[in-house]
């Protein structure tokens, strides 16, 4: 055993220097012999900022199942129009390849005529990796949820518009709508449903559990829109059928404490036969007794 | 005060993770955690890989603890057995997806540090009568609502839990193996000797996460509590490249593979979910949709280790398979 | 005076078995402490290297150990049954085998209960037991029962062990160590034999032979409970516990005549163990044997008739692996006394006692084919390309432990009936009283 513990230790101390030295074992592969992948996209988020997200991840030019995370790129997030850049923000990619900003809601963004945002993501570059740049253009999507009880019945009122530089709203004329509600795990389609004219309503089931508290959290999302990115509003509310559970009444055979015969039927069997070992034994120490005065009887005769 | 500060943050958090409310947060908090793990850089070795390029172009190896762990949400064996309130998890296995990529079986080896022949989901080949197609079956701790398992342990050392998790507190266990022999799925396995992972004291036991190990004790499947307080799906629901196993919660009656997300109830109805040996009473927690319309031929589940393979031998369809030279 | 006399005339004719050691019972005793020391070798072994130095894996939790831990178990508590038992009949010759009954009870209970501590890992938590107790679990229930009737038997063999203790502490001539005299008379506790302490012992035997065959019924249900209370098809069954304690009470009679022969034939007790002896515990053997074979019965062809597949694996496991364990265990433990000991012209010594080994090894083999067959047919098919998940083979290790168990219990026998006779002396001074009374009324009644 003391063996194993030497041996861990010393491979232990091994791997730490390896890895702080960044010097993988792994030289046989470098970057030459992958593909970068890199791709930028925007998320609207519920309260208006933006989350602008890129991926980037190389991919084995030979064997195209492997792919590995480009780690500890910085990678710098900008909005242009014609000439002008305006840094958003800069980040560095994680061990999943991923860096990410979020642009709160008060960023002013330079606008086209067209009334589009024009984003980069830009990565700079390094002796041994390309620069890479990706361009998304998207327009500023206002999508707004309402969940309303109408005539006893549950709705989510869906509406998306514009508003351009003049404060006239737009409703959008194409696009998918999701809703769905927020799971423990994941989100849950309910429903995804083509609108032409910005506005969508959706009678919402009657017999969905939601939280402990009946709360139940549903998003209504707009996807790799080409117009929009990514937009999403979510609202909480109070629609569930959740029935908390009835206190397990008493005590099971798996439970910690045992149900209540048990513990009497294993008293009396117990208290039963001990208090006749305690019984027999006390009779010892009366024949005892008994003894000790017969030979003291016979010491006092002779 | 900076300090004070921190500290308290990181306390917030450990609880926050603790009550399992991770579900609620977004993306993006996930994210921060882990850039914060990553400059953190705590390097310890736990024998997981994980490789990555850097931006000097080479490519390398660091420790998977880097990236998915969370020391400071560590759950002790006490506070283990309270269960994340509220919940109630199920897992739901679709039998006519499964093509024994074994995917799931070496996630959940990675997950929780198995060496080769320790599995926790083990994928049989069951074949239910000699005219039926066998199908393949993954196999792993059921965790009953009524335990047999759990009754029978002298010192609670295993136990069920409210959110329906049934675990082992190895810290507790005596290795009686009584346990073992009353589980009718056979989803308990025992350490029979010392091994050096067990000393590897890096990480903090949890029965939640059954790691580090301990010698002369039970252990199981135990539903990764730790990854669904992170609001992830448990490794083998997580590896699986057929989103045959799906994972959820039966209070909010919503499950998911990862790709698609459905009512619980709903999948069971549908696709008239069972659950195995359910005439023993011990009404299991994973529940299996039957293997009809089956997505794969069976034997793309032969592109195996012959070792695996040889499991089969006993299935009076392999060895028809074998007679037929097909094998 | 008569009574004195008596008494050192028998203590006389005892006193060889506990003064003197002959060679061969050196022999005897050495060769069984080797065998000891190579179980404690093994022992060290399983400790530091870890139960895969056993057949036990995975599917075969439970090995060779538990087998015996239910063999001596069931060993123990048919003899404190028989020996309760006696202590009501009213017949002379029940004195000379008391004490070997009484012995080999404390003993195997003694021993059965580390067979199944070999089987726990973790025995530095075995105090886990005690802090963090769930009186669910057959187990503690188990542990519990054992305990109990551990000491119960061992005050009750103490009950008995009394008046001879007085005797040998009185008989002065006794050339035994010093250490010995000093512990006969810290023992006896100042028996003299008077008629209020003799009543106040009888009084407590009584009520204490009573208990015991009370608790060996519920503590030997308990054990059969520790299967039967699980799903596995070939335990979960509702005359395990009956069929446990026949078993055991089986085994229990034949130990006793292969003890009794042994112990007539090496200290010569010709005189005392006498055929009728072997003749009754024969019969008994015979009722028991066929009281088994009608639970063995009643166990399998059930499974047989009623097609279960759970049932019907577990009976293709015993009829294709241990086809000829099953065979042998069923006939020799079942026919074979059958034919012996039916026919009187067979019932001698040797063959009775030879019926009674013979039952011994077969009863063992039942146990292991109740445990190791049913484990290697759980519910869902073993799956699995180790050899040994999949079939159990019981190592060397488990074995020097096994025999390591019956030395055990030879040495302690032997040792214990070189500290008190193995035939009470107390019990053959009652029953001359008893008879000179008899003969006394007798002759009132003719005179008058």
């Amino acid at each position: 055993m003391k063996y194993n513990i030497f041996k861990h230790y010393l491979i232990t101390s091994l791997i730490i220097v390896i890895t702080f030295s960044f010097n993988g074992f792994a030289q046989e592969l470098d970057a030459s012999n992958y593909k970068m992948r890199f791709n930028f996209k925007t998320v609207k988020q519920a309260d208006n900022s933006r989350l602008l997200e890129v991926e980037f991840i190389g991919q084995n030019k030979k064997d195209r199942k492997d792919k590995i995370p480009v780690a500890d790129a910085e990678i710098s997030f900008y909005n242009i129009l014609n000439e002008e850049e305006v840094l958003l923000g800069t980040a560095k990619t994680s061990y999943e390849g991923i860096a990410k900003i979020t642009v709160p809601n008060s960023q002013k963004y330079l606008i086209d005529d067209d009334g589009l945002i024009n984003l980069i993501a830009k990565f700079e570059g390094s002796d041994a990796i390309d620069a890479e740049e990706d361009e998304i253009s998207i327009k500023d999507l206002i999508l707004e949820l309402n969940l309303e009880e109408i005539d006893s019945v549950k709705t989510v009122l869906v509406k998306a518009f514009t508003i351009d530089s003049v404060g006239v709203k737009t409703p959008v004329e194409e696009a998918d709508v999701i809703i769905s509600i927020q799971g423990m795990l994941s989100k849950m389609k309910l429903k995804e449903e083509y609108i032409e004219d910005g506005e969508y309503e959706f009678e919402f089931p009657n017999d969905i559990p939601g939280n402990e508290n009946g709360e139940i959290t549903i998003f209504s999302i707009i996807e790799d829109n080409d117009d929009f990115g990514n937009v999403f509003q979510k609202k909480t509310v109070n629609w569930g059928t959740f029935n908390k559970q009835v206190k397990e009444e008493g005590n099971k055979l798996w439970s910690e404490a045992a149900p209540m015969w048990m513990y009497i039927v294993l008293t009396i069997l117990l208290l039963g036969v001990w208090a006749n070992y305690a019984y027999t034994i006390s009779y010892l120490f009366k024949i005892k007794k008994e003894g000790k005065k017969i030979t003291e009887n016979k010491k006092q005769e002779i | 005060m900076e300090k004070n500060k921190n500290e308290k943050s990181s306390t917030n958090r450990r609880n926050f993770l603790k009550l399992g409310l991770m579900s609620s947060v977004t993306a993006v908090a996930g994210a921060s955690l882990i850039s914060n793990l990553a400059s953190e850089e705590e390097l310890k070795a736990s024998g997981e890989k994980v490789r990555l390029l850097t931006p000097d172009g080479k490519v390398v190896e660091v420790d998977a603890t880097n990236i998915n762990n969370y020391p400071e949400a560590h759950i002790t064996p006490a506070e283990a057995r309270k269960g994340i309130p509220n919940r109630k998890f199920v897992m739901v296995i679709d039998l006519a997806k499964c093509k024994n990529a074994r995917k799931c079986v070496e996630g959940c080896q990675k997950g929780h540090k198995l060496d080769h022949g320790e599995e926790f989901m083990k994928v049989q080949l069951i074949q239910d009568n000699p005219e039926a197609e066998p199908y393949w079956f993954p196999k792993n701790c059921m965790h009953c609502d009524e335990p047999p398992c759990v009754t029978v342990c002298p010192t609670g050392a295993t136990f069920k839990r409210d959110d329906n998790i049934v675990l082992v507190d190895t810290d507790r266990c005596i290795g009686c193996k009584f346990c073992i022999t009353s589980c009718p799925y056979s989803a308990r396995q025992f350490n029979w000797e010392h091994k050096a992972k067990y000393d590897d004291k890096s990480q903090p036991y949890s029965p939640e996460t059954s790691v580090p190990g301990a010698e002369g004790t039970v252990i199981k499947c135990d539903f990764c509590p730790d990854m669904l307080r992170q609001g992830k799906l448990p490794h083998c629901a997580q590896s699986c490249p057929m989103g045959v196993i799906y994972f959820g919660d039966k209070n909010e009656d919503i499950v998911t593979n990862g790709e698609e997300t459905v009512r619980f109830s709903q999948l069971i109805k549908d696709r008239a979910g069972y659950r195995h040996l359910e005439h023993l009473g011990t009404k299991p927690n994973v529940y299996y949709l039957p293997p009809v319309n089956k997505q794969f031929p069976l034997e793309r589940g032969f592109d195996i280790d012959e070792e695996i393979i040889e499991r089969y031998k006993d299935v009076p369809y392999v060895q028809e398979l074998k007679k037929q030279g097909k094998l | 005076m008569n009574l004195t006399r008596r008494k050192s005339e028998l203590v006389k004719e005892f006193s060889p078995m506990l003064e003197k050691t002959s060679t061969l019972s050196k022999i005897w005793i050495w060769s069984l402490v080797a065998i000891i020391l190579v179980g404690a070798y093994a022992l060290f072994l399983q400790i530091y290297e870890g139960q895969s130095v056993t057949g036990m894996r995975d599917n075969v939790v439970w090995g060779i150990y538990t087998v015996n831990f239910i063999f001596f178990l069931g060993m123990g508590y048919a003899g404190a049954f028989i020996s309760s038992v006696l202590h009501f009949i009213k017949t002379p010759w029940k004195n000379s085998v008391s004490r070997i009954v009484e012995i080999t009870t404390v003993l195997s209970i003694v021993i059965g209960p580390v067979f199944i501590l070999l089987c726990i890992y973790r025995l530095d938590r075995l105090h886990y037991l005690f802090m963090y107790p769930r009186i669910q679990s057959p187990i503690t229930w188990d542990v519990i029962a054992v305990i109990t009737d551990l000491i119960g038997c061992i005050l009750y063999l103490y009950l008995t062990f009394i008046p001879d203790l007085a005797i040998l502490r009185d008989s002065d001539n006794l050339k035994v160590p010093k250490w010995k005299k000093k512990m006969y008379r810290y023992l006896a506790i100042g028996y003299q034999n008077t008629d209020e302490q003799k009543e106040k012992l009888h009084k407590i035997t009584k009520t204490m032979s009573v208990i015991v065959i009370a608790l060996a019924i519920v503590a030997y249900t308990i054990l059969a409970w520790v299967f039967s209370l699980t799903l596995q098809p070939g335990w979960n069954s509702t005359i395990f516990a009956p069929y446990f304690i026949v078993s055991g009470l089986y085994t229990g009679v034949a130990v006793i005549i292969l003890v009794m022969y042994l112990i007539r034939k090496h200290l010569k007790l010709e005189k005392h163990i006498r055929k009728v002896h072997f003749i009754f515990a024969g019969v008994i053997l015979l009722i028991l044997s066929l009281l088994f074979g009608y639970f063995t019965f009643s166990e399998y062809f059930p499974k047989w008739f009623s097609h279960k597949a759970s049932d019907t694996n577990l009976l293709n496991t015993l009829f294709s692996n241990y086809f000829w364990m099953f065979i042998i265990a069923n006939y020799g433990a079942v026919l074979l006394p059958l034919i012996i000991i039916s026919f009187k012209k067979l019932r001698t010594i040797k063959l009775i006692t030879l019926t009674a080994v013979i039952a011994i090894f077969c009863l063992w083999l039942n146990r292991y084919l109740i445990i190791i067959p049913t484990l290697e047919t759980p519910y869902l098919p073993i799956q699995d390309t180790r050899p040994e998940y999949v079939h159990y083979t019981a190592t060397w290790v488990e074995w020097a432990l096994t025999f390591t168990g019956v030395a055990a219990f030879c040495l302690l026998f032997t040792l214990l009936i070189k500290f008190v006779p193995v035939i009470p002396m107390s019990g053959i001074i009652d029953n001359e009283t008893d008879q000179n009374k008899k003969k006394r009324r007798f002759k009132k009644t003719i005179t008058e």
